[in-house]
């Protein structure tokens, strides 16, 4: 230890495991410098499984390490085995997040789900479980038991910054902005200042009609931001350009989201259809190609795509596009309508 | 006549016209019933809650028909109602004649007194019929007879009779009185050749009122049969009219809810109880056809005219979210402070402009923009990184937006931490670039470091001869995953 002042703290590579394995407190601090200070999973790992031993595979705590450098090393199922026994030793918050995770890294999300609910029948009202599961719903687009399960956790902690959030933006979704202002509000009373935030709350006040504070908060929102939610902003800003008919604010504010995030998709579609209401076609169709190249599940580059092609009189790659853009959303009744025409045109010929 | 009870064997399934508010129960189409609307009746006989069907056959003539019933029913035959209580007749009704054309009743009075000639007499009767006048049956009758023979015995066979016109009925049917119980009297409606209706008393039966027309519906094609639906299960009424053109349309109100297609025309048409089910139609054809049809339970006649008006979509409602007392208040703010708001967003919004307009400028300068805005070169530039790491892969695309103008003398460069990555090629010559095509070029880059630190990573275009590139992509490198010495 030490031996060259600016050496490691601890040379691993020479330490015997087997002897500190088999003094417990020693062993504990050891494995939490090696994992966490040096990252160093295969010994940490290997420190872990002979301290197990030592206490006959009777310390939760140890099955909990070992675990973690499973996870790391991408054993999951491994892992999965050890929380598990893990847990009938001693019920541990942690413990079970941790088990969480594993599933959640397994894409199974419903028996997280249930690990989640387990855990709370041990520890009611633990809101780390309750955002948990939350989490999972949002991921997999339920947002109404996301909502519940973040209401739940609002009950019980009234400053929990994630549930505040995601509720707020449920509700700006479904045509309450003015609530969802009113949630943003409270989050910066609490004390919360970055650029997301600023952004959030400026799309509140200009869709809740609060013209004076719009363009206050994006400000803020462009100097507090860092380079990848600018693009966002910027984009923001764009929006409300478009919504109050300046084309030219639009464009340089869609101009400017792009130059700071090559790959913004949305941008590049909305770009398009400004050039075109100039005028120059060549370029929308470039701005359409592009965006439907990043992000193909997008339905509007398929589709503005489409009609453009179909009005310069590309009907086979006008056919082509249309096609996917149903693919990508079927009930877009403009698309449909667009593909009846042209099969029925081919039909004909 | 023919006593139908339900068929135990499993019904024919007979798809006709695929609706989906009916079942089709039984279908015969060689049962060869020769019978009306008027001639099928549902009731419940034996009152023993066993609703049966009963058709009145006419068989091959006009045989009078074996009624076995309980209570009073009434035949209507010609101009005549005959009223049969316990199968024995009790009353003659006789409708009030109607009056006939002066012109005709001098023609044979004429006639009576040989003042004219039967010829001119049929000459001038068929001058009226194609007027179209409504003539008396016996005048009808006198046109009708070809041979030139019986028209003198006709004549004078006739012409010392007093001459009446008198219509036939043509329907007849009940309507409650005064109660709309299911026992209560009820009145006789009947329905003449001569375009009238005519209530009568129950009791006393002497015609009580005479019905007006309220509204018409055009249809396709000529009816054939017409027959009330009554549902009282789910409380609605509607007419069911059988047409020419083997259709069944069924009217609520003035709309048309609901058609039915069948292989034959329909000629006689009965809706009620049948058996255990509340909502049957039984359906008889020209063809001596049986159709019998079940009213699904949850089928729902919308009131609404299917063939024209607003489509359905919109009247659904639209789903606006709940107005919250929150929101309320806020446009209260608005009012108070409309002035004070709107200059303040006026005001907010020239600074924006400008702001924009300055970072405009700044990001032209540094042409940062993907999509080049010099219009002589019309270039489209975008990047992407394959790998997870160390190695990763880099692909340019870069696209010539313009139709029909190449683009030579281009190169492709970049701007790295050297410290963090490493690119095999760091300089790429571009060839010429056709207008519309992609092209691609990728370089492989190293990460040098494993500390899980990613960087971002500038490519230019450049044009020979110019110091500014033409266009700029920046990309943002991933983290790379740790090697794992093992």
């Amino acid at each position: 230890m030490l031996s060259t002042p600016d050496g490691p703290f601890i040379n691993l590579a020479r330490l015997n495991f087997a002897k500190y394995a088999a003094r417990p407190n020693l062993a504990k601090a050891l494995f939490e410098y090696i994992f966490h200070h040096e990252n160093d999973v295969r010994n940490a790992l290997e420190l872990a499984a002979l301290a197990t031993e030592t206490c006959q595979f009777k310390d939760w705590w140890w099955k909990v390490q070992l675990a973690k450098c499973y996870y790391r090393l991408g054993m999951y199922r491994d892992a999965e085995k050890q929380l598990k026994s893990s847990l009938k030793h001693q019920d541990m918050i942690d413990t079970y997040l941790y088990l969480c995770k594993v599933y959640t890294r397994l894409d199974q999300p419903m028996t997280a789900i249930e690990v989640f609910k387990q855990g709370l029948e041990k520890f009611q009202g633990e809101t780390t479980l309750l955002a948990g599961i939350a989490r999972i719903y949002e991921g997999m687009n339920d947002m109404d038991n996301a909502v519940k399960f973040y209401k739940d956790v609002l009950n019980f902690d009234s400053m929990h910054i994630e549930a505040i959030a995601v509720i707020a933006t449920q509700h700006f979704y479904s045509d309450q902005p003015e609530v969802a202002l009113k949630f943003f509000r409270r989050l910066l009373q609490m004390g919360v200042y970055n650029g997301e935030l600023f952004n959030n709350l400026g799309l509140c006040c200009f869709y809740a009609q609060q013209y004076d504070m719009t363009l206050t908060c994006f400000e803020r929102a462009l100097s507090l931001a860092d380079e990848q939610t600018i693009a966002e902003v910027w984009y923001n800003i764009g929006h409300v350009a478009l919504g109050i008919g300046d084309m030219n604010l639009a464009y340089q504010c869609f101009r400017l989201t792009l130059s700071n995030n090559n790959d913004h998709a949305e941008a590049y579609n909305n770009l398009g259809v400004l050039e075109l209401r100039k005028g120059h076609a060549e370029q929308a169709r470039a701005f359409f190609q592009a965006a439907f190249v990043i992000s193909p599940h997008m339905y509007e580059p398929h589709y503005n795509w489409a009609a453009l092609s179909d009005q310069l009189g590309d009907l086979q790659s006008s056919y082509n596009a249309a096609k996917r853009a149903v693919e990508a959303f079927p009930n877009h009744v403009d698309s449909k309508d667009l593909l009846k025409q042209l099969k029925h045109h081919f039909s004909l010929l | 006549m023919a006593t139908v009870t339900t068929p135990d064997e499993a019904p024919e399934e007979i798809v006709s016209g695929g609706n989906d508010k009916w079942l089709d129960a039984y279908h015969d189409p060689v049962a060869s019933l020769y019978t009306m609307t008027q001639c099928i009746a549902l009731s419940d006989i034996q009152a023993d809650g066993d609703w049966k069907l009963v058709i009145a056959d006419l068989g091959t003539g006009s045989y009078n028909m074996k009624l076995k019933v309980y209570k009073a029913i009434a035949v209507a035959s010609g101009p005549y109602i005959y009223v049969y209580k316990n199968l024995k007749p009790y009353f003659k009704f006789t409708l009030p004649t109607l009056e006939v054309n002066p012109i005709e009743m001098d023609l044979w009075g004429q006639v009576r007194e040989n003042k004219i000639n039967i010829f001119v007499l049929r000459e001038m009767l068929e001058g009226m019929r194609s007027e179209g006048v409504p003539l008396t049956v016996r005048s009808l009758r006198y046109l009708q007879l070809t041979d030139v023979a019986d028209f003198e015995a006709f004549v004078n066979l006739y012409k010392n009779a007093p001459l009446r016109r008198q219509t036939v009925i043509t329907c007849l049917s009940t309507l409650k009185k005064s109660m709309a119980d299911e026992d209560a009297i009820s009145c006789l409606v009947l329905g003449t050749e001569s375009k009238s209706v005519y209530v009568l008393d129950p009791e006393a039966f002497t015609v009580l009122t005479t019905g007006k027309k309220l509204w018409t519906v055009k249809l396709p094609a000529n009816i054939t049969t017409i027959e009330t639906m009554e549902y009282n299960q789910k409380g609605f009424k509607a007419v069911i009219v059988a047409l020419d053109n083997c259709q069944v349309h069924i009217y609520k109100e003035k709309y048309l809810v609901n058609v039915i297609k069948t292989q034959d025309v329909v000629t006689g048409l009965k809706f009620g109880r049948f058996g255990r089910e509340d909502g049957t139609l039984i359906m008889t054809t020209r063809g001596g056809g049986l159709l019998i049809k079940i009213m699904k339970r949850n089928a729902v006649f919308q009131e609404k005219d299917i063939s024209a008006g607003p489509p359905a979509a919109q009247n659904q409602k639209l789903n606006v979210p709940k107005k919250t007392k929150l929101f309320v208040d806020q446009t209260m703010r608005e009012r108070e402070n409309a002035v004070t708001m709107h200059r303040t967003f006026q005001r907010d919004l020239y600074l924006l402009r400008l702001n924009t307009a300055r970072e405009y400028v700044k990001a032209l300068e540094n042409s940062m923009n993907p999509i080049s805005s010099d219009p002589t070169e019309p270039l489209k530039l975008s990047a992407q990184v394959q790998g997870i790491g160390p190695t990763f892969k880099l692909t340019v695309n870069l696209q010539n937006t313009s139709l029909s103008q190449p683009s030579t003398d281009l190169l492709i460069t970049f701007q790295f931490d050297d410290k963090l990555y490493l690119f095999r090629k760091t300089f790429i010559q571009v060839p010429m670039l056709v207008p519309g095509l992609s092209y691609a070029f990728d370089t492989f880059i190293e990460c040098l470091s494993d500390k899980g630190v990613s960087d971002n990573v500038k490519v230019f275009v450049l044009k020979e001869g110019k110091s500014v590139p033409i266009i700029t992509g920046v990309i943002s490198m991933p983290v790379s995953e740790s090697v794992v010495v093992v």
